[in-house]
């Protein structure tokens, strides 16, 4: 599995390559994590439950990660270690561990406003999965 | 003269048409050429990203008229690019929640005093430090004022900047100096989210993180007397400009949207190449439903900003002990800078109703105009450009030039150039605070990282952009002034 940031003039990107359709959604959210804050100083103490649907794989990626923000947007919360337990056709299902910000302990980077569409993209190659997404900061 | 520009792989062919404009020439599945304002020495920084493919995309949105334009500060954003302007016909076209953006209102406002730099030059950094106390800043910064009940967000989002002046924040002629009076009328909060409405309760009066910050400007030159003279603007004045839009609650309102555009992309049959232009004709249920959500997100910026004024000036009286009348807090102008707006304007000799998308753009009207408050009739609507918080900001008018080239619309800031990793790299051996302190400004922060990712370096110069719309016609140079204080999240 690899994951890399996307140089973008305004905005952050993630682009991820996995053999593994799961891996690809649990490495996208910690890589959404991974921009807003510094993982190494999360604790992974608590765990919520994430789960999404949308049609295509597309969507539903997209869905996934808009909930995964949303935590963060509403609760505070930042997750440092990802598992996806039920991912089909339409709905996928996870757990998130880790903790709300707490400014006193944890570097913050940036705030994430939103997952654009812009130049976003899940595909499959050559038996990898492939996912491209930019953020608007 | 033509030029090829390489953007994201794939050469743009530009024709020039004027000293300062550009044009891509339509073809493909461009419904209308696309043209750049800029000058030969800003033209290079677009060359390495997609900001010419962007101007391309939106030139294939149904209904658009004359052109697709791209303002001086034009950089590589999602959808539309950052500074970029398009009209589309009410009757046949479309709204595109990307030409909106995710900060619905994003906008700013300058606000001027009484005050002569020189007279309270030791106690900027009091004032720096008590507009930080005052004015929550950063990421999930809330709790200027106290957490407002459904009932009342509701009532906010409908009134805008009147609600914050009817809760006692700020004053009536406030109203008058704002784009729309400070509200869109339009407004429908049940259209809103449950987790749009959430995020809007605690977030009023906040300044937010990214590129939003609170400036305490000096003015250091004025380049027309006359049009500063009904500014109220005099040489090394004090004045205050704030960059804020509609947080959370705007945010939420444009992702909400996007999935409803996805759908109804499909459902009318719209071919658009870029998903995040995803659209909807004005006239369907859905664009009516966009448009009525916008303004409520729009009318929650306009509080925003009005409630932070209004705290500005508490931390001004706190600090300097002076009275309300001797410090002569008055709000010059308010402009919203990204955001469709329904206007008419003159196309080939004919008035036409367009909505007027602009993601990153200033509305420029000119004297006369009945949009134009009473007070800056003879002169134009002010214009405000920020900059990027260490050399210089600036305040121009529309013109009529303007209404005739780029459908009333200008540039809105600097522009960055500089990718955020690339910025944090450069700042990485330097002391921000040192950093700005050498250039003579105060700065308090929330978020280093952020800071080092909003960086003077990371901008191109505003001065070169303005100038650029200076030259062109579109908007005239008023004054220019520069940051002694900066809060930032």
């Amino acid at each position: 599995m690899t994951i890399r940031e996307i140089e973008h003039t305004a905005d952050l990107g993630i682009e991820i390559e996995t053999g593994d359709l799961p891996v690809l959604f649990s490495t996208a959210a910690e890589g959404l994590y991974g921009l807003m804050a510094d993982l190494n100083d999360i604790i992974p103490k608590e765990k919520i439950a994430v789960s999404a649907v949308g049609q295509g794989w597309e969507d539903l990626f997209h869905a996934w990660l808009c909930e995964l923000l949303s935590q963060f947007n509403l609760n505070g919360f930042v997750g440092k270690q990802c598992e996806v337990a039920v991912l089909q056709p339409g709905r996928v299902e996870g757990w998130v561990r880790g903790e709300c910000l707490d400014l006193e302990r944890h570097s913050f980077y940036t705030e994430i406003k939103g997952v654009t569409y812009h130049d976003f993209k899940v595909w499959q190659e050559d038996g990898m999965w492939h996912a491209k997404v930019i953020f608007d900061v | 003269m033509s030029r090829g520009d390489r953007t994201g792989g794939e050469e743009v062919k530009l024709r020039r048409v004027a000293e300062y404009l550009w044009e891509i020439p339509r073809h493909g599945a461009m419904r209308v050429p696309g043209r750049i304002y800029a000058s030969e020495e800003l033209l290079p920084s677009l060359q390495h990203d997609q900001s010419l493919r962007q101007v391309m995309n939106v030139a294939c949105l149904p209904g658009i008229v004359g052109y697709s334009l791209a303002m001086p500060d034009i950089h590589w954003g999602y959808g539309f690019p950052i500074g970029g302007v398009a009209a589309v016909d009410t009757r046949d076209g479309v709204i595109s929640p990307g030409g909106v953006g995710y900060d619905i209102n994003c906008g700013v406002r300058l606000v001027r005093t009484n005050l002569l730099y020189r007279d309270v030059e030791e106690k900027i950094s009091r004032l720096v430090e008590a507009l930080f106390s005052l004015i929550p800043s950063g990421v999930g910064a809330q709790g200027a004022i106290p957490k407002i009940s459904r009932g009342e967000e509701k009532r906010l989002l409908r009134e805008g900047a009147r609600w914050a002046v009817g809760e006692g924040y700020g004053r009536q002629e406030d109203l008058d100096h704002m784009e729309e009076g400070g509200a869109l009328g339009s407004a429908d909060p049940d259209l809103l989210s449950e987790r749009a409405l959430e995020r809007g309760l605690r977030q009023v009066g906040t300044l937010g993180s990214g590129n939003h910050f609170l400036e305490i400007g000096r003015v250091e030159e004025i380049y027309r007397p006359w049009e500063a003279e009904v500014l109220g603007l005099f040489p090394d004045q004090l004045l205050v400009l704030i960059h804020t839009g509609s947080r959370g609650l705007g945010y939420q309102t444009c992702e909400d949207f996007l999935k409803v555009m996805n759908q109804a992309t499909g459902k009318y049959g719209i071919d658009i190449p870029d998903r995040q232009l995803a659209c909807t004709p004005l006239s369907s249920p859905e664009g009516k439903d966009y448009m009525a959500a916008m303004a409520c997100a729009a009318n929650y910026a306009w509080a925003n900003r009005q409630v932070i004024m209004n705290q500005a000036e508490k931390a001004f009286l706190r600090v300097l002990g002076v009275s309300p009348r001797e410090l002569g807090f008055f709000l010059i102008y308010d402009v919203c800078h990204n955001i469709a707006k329904i206007e008419e304007h003159m196309v080939e000799g004919v008035p036409r109703r367009l909505c007027v998308h602009r993601k990153g753009a200033t509305r420029a009207f000119p004297p006369n105009h009945p949009s134009v408050p009473q007070a800056y009739q003879k002169i134009g609507q002010p214009v405000l450009v920020p900059g990027d918080m260490g050399r210089y900001s600036f305040l121009l008018v529309g013109t009529e030039e303007a209404m005739k080239a780029t459908f009333g619309s200008t540039c809105h800031g600097a522009g960055r150039v500089m990718s955020r990793a690339q910025s944090k790299k450069i700042s990485r051996g330097i002391n921000i605070d040192q950093e700005m302190a050498r250039r003579g400004v105060v700065v308090r922060y929330q978020g280093r990282a952020t800071m080092a990712e909003e960086m003077p370096h990371a901008y191109k110069d505003v001065a070169d952009v303005v100038e650029t719309m200076d030259q062109a016609g579109i908007s005239k140079k008023v004054a220019r002034f520069r940051p002694v204080g900066v809060i930032k999240g």
